[in-house]
């Protein structure tokens, strides 16, 4: 995968005709299509799968998705907390861009 | 448009579309429009013991606006062409950002 | 062309964003979602009672609270049994 800050050194070395440069947030998105990334959703959920598509909206398609969503339960008696993630795996998946927190490259994926 | 001229042509694809309100709705798309909402045919609520309430309803439309995922069908999605589509919609937005006067101009 | 001109005229159920279930004749629309219905029942679905019916009569829906509007098959309507059928009320809408 191409590497952001040599990627950001090129851009400034130079005139900005060649497309593979990251000038704005969406490039970095670009750089990630046909690789496995991460993307943190509204609602406690988070997806990982290889992207396939997106738009200016962060509208994606992704394949061989596995969502994770993080659910609270609290205990009204004793006022404890307990945390517990369901996971699912999708073949293929449109998300609707409006949900999306956070878009990151597998390499950076925790 | 790139979203918009991919589930044209999933069209009469099944679908199962989940909402935000946690209701998952399988069906036959049958169109779709340019905000994305959506009309199914022969549809099926997921967890139809939980949420009985569209046991009479066959058909319906769903606003774009509340959809959260579409799940689809890997064998109808064509994987290389959404990627180089996706490229293309990219360059086209990137050069109608820069057409915009009142944006940065790049650096130089 | 609007996707919901086919429905004009029909009986619908319209699920809020806000989780409620509205049953009417859905008689205009525009762009935006917003629609007119006539007619309107909200139907309200519990775990252990049957279906409640309030009636509410005339209604112009805007289009933001709008998730859904299915059309209903009469038929199908007709032969349910609301004062036995059960369900957990459908939760709002997170945006």
């Amino acid at each position: 995968m191409t590497d952001v800050a040599s990627a950001n050194a090129a851009a400034a070395a130079g005139p900005t005709s060649s497309f593979s440069m990251v000038e704005e947030p969406l490039d970095l998105v670009r750089l990630s299509l046909d690789e496995r990334i991460y993307v943190k959703l509204r609602g406690d959920r988070e997806l990982r799968g290889r992207l396939h598509a997106y738009d200016q909206h962060l509208n994606m398609v992704l394949g061989e998705v596995e969502e994770t969503i993080t659910i609270v339960d609290v205990d009204e008696e004793s006022n404890t907390q307990s945390v517990r993630t369901v996971n699912r795996k999708v073949p293929m998946l449109f998300v609707r861009g409006d949900g999306v927190i956070l878009v990151s490259p597998p390499s950076r994926a925790s | 448009m790139l979203f918009y001229s991919f589930f044209k042509t999933q069209v009469g694809q099944h679908v199962t579309v989940e909402l935000k309100n946690d209701l998952a709705i399988q069906g036959v798309l049958e169109s779709v429009d340019q905000f994305l909402n959506f009309k199914l045919k022969d549809i099926k609520v997921v967890d139809e013991e939980r949420y009985p309430h569209m046991l009479s309803v066959k058909n319906c439309f769903v606003r774009g606006s509340v959809v959260r995922y579409v799940q689809l069908s890997p064998p109808t999605v064509d994987t290389a062409l959404l990627q180089d589509a996706a490229r293309r919609e990219a360059q086209s937005t990137q050069q109608m950002q820069q057409a915009k006067p009142n944006v940065a101009p790049p650096v130089a | 062309m609007s996707q919901l001109q086919p429905y004009v005229d029909c009986k619908v159920s319209v699920v809020m964003n806000d989780g409620r279930l509205v049953v009417g004749i859905l008689r205009g629309l525009d762009q935006t979602t917003n629609i007119i219905m006539q007619s309107c029942q909200e139907r309200i679905f519990s775990e252990d009672e049957a279906v409640e019916v309030v009636d509410l009569g005339l209604y112009m829906i805007r289009g933001d609270n709008i998730a859904l509007i299915g059309l209903i098959d009469e038929v199908a309507d007709a032969a349910l049994d609301l004062d036995s059928l059960r369900g957990e009320p459908l939760q709002p809408v997170k945006h």
